[in-house]
């Protein structure tokens, strides 16, 4: 019975990605900011976020309306695969620096696009 | 920085310390051997934490997700296995397991922040408060579930730890989607405006139950799916035990 635990558990693991075609949005992460902090993507696709975290100090990536968590390590770069979602705005923040590392993905229905502050 | 540490510590051990006092109300470990698995438990932590910065770059920034799918799915079993069998080597597992998953976290937060004068005394102050919360919440649990067990035997706490174990494959799934393995669907509900999960009660039931405010149908089928496998395995394996010994 352990056997077939461990065989459904391993399934779970080598489930097929599917890794096509995902827009790729930079964020940089300096000064306990996030750089862009306001991110607008397209409705119903899957995007890649990559974070480069250019600060001496770990950071945590945190969003509870869009469930990811991840520590960003100093002068590291870490990938987060958000969507597909609903039009809305998910907001994010750096945990270890809740009062300055803030930032929202606003999903809409038009073209994809960065915004600055 | 005082407020932060106070809510990254509780946030980081709120869920060892509730897997610990359900496992402990369960069937009871001596003191002795629970100070060993938090001692290891903490070492361990040290270890990961090192490892971490490496691990996060293979796979493509992926190495520190698949390390995490493979704990959760670990501490799952584990407590499966603790729960049918009682065996101490399972109930070290899941312990040591949990406090790895979730303590390294906090030892990052704080060996960071610890070489800046200013904020050692912040932090110092923060993580004591947050231990000293948690401490007293999962005393009042532990005596709580204690006599929820007197009064109707061990189903109500074989439930919760069923709940509890399927907030593990959540967050495995969660992490899994994070890293493109599995594709996210559309919130089939959103209760962000009864309880949110910023909230303190959030906090307490995702620790706890594995609240999530917006769910999508994955994540709600495997929920149930293996809370329900959870509860089956612990109703029919030691019945088929029992009757072979027969």
């Amino acid at each position: 019975m352990g056997k077939r635990i461990i065989k459904q558990c391993l399934c779970l693991l080598v489930l097929i990605s599917f890794e096509i075609n995902a827009k790729e949005y930079l964020i940089v992460l300096k000064d306990h900011l996030f750089y862009p902090s306001k991110i607008t993507i397209p409705e119903n696709q899957k995007v890649k976020l990559i974070i480069e975290n250019q600060d001496d100090t770990p950071e945590e990536f945190d969003s509870f309306d869009l469930n990811r968590e991840k520590v960003l390590y100093p002068h590291r770069k870490s990938v987060i695969y958000i969507g597909p979602l609903k039009k809305g705005r998910y907001a994010f923040f750096g945990e270890f620096s809740p009062n300055s590392a803030t930032g929202v993905v606003i999903v809409n229905n038009k073209e994809a696009q960065h915004a600055n502050n | 920085m005082l407020i932060t540490s106070l809510v990254v510590s509780l946030n980081q051990l709120l869920p060892i310390a509730i897997l610990l006092v359900l496992l402990q109300v369960f069937a009871k470990q001596s003191a002795h051997h629970i100070c060993i698995c938090l001692m290891v438990g903490v070492a361990m932590s040290f270890l990961y934490m090192y490892s971490a910065l490496w691990a996060s770059q293979w796979f493509d920034h992926k190495g520190l997700e698949y390390i995490q799918i493979a704990m959760c799915i670990a501490i799952f079993i584990a407590v499966l296995v603790f729960v049918i069998q009682q065996s101490v080597t399972a109930f070290n597992f899941a312990i040591i397991t949990t406090i790895v998953m979730y303590l390294s976290h906090y030892v990052i937060y704080l060996n960071s922040f610890w070489k800046n004068s200013d904020a050692a005394e912040s932090l110092f102050i923060g993580t004591f408060l947050g231990s000293g919360i948690c401490l007293s919440f999962c005393v009042l649990l532990y005596f709580f579930m204690s006599g929820v067990k007197h009064r109707f035997s061990n189903y109500p706490i074989l439930i919760l730890i069923a709940l509890n174990s399927a907030s593990k494959l959540l967050v495995a799934l969660d992490l899994a989607s994070q890293i493109d393995l599995i594709t996210n669907t559309n919130p089939i509900w959103d209760l962000r405006h009864w309880i949110s999960e910023h909230s303190e009660l959030g906090r307490v039931l995702r620790a706890l139950i594995g609240y999530e405010a917006t769910p999508d149908l994955t994540t709600v089928l495997t929920y149930i799916a293996s809370t329900a496998l959870f509860l089956i395995f612990c109703y029919v394996i030691p019945a088929s035990i029992s009757k072979e010994r027969v």
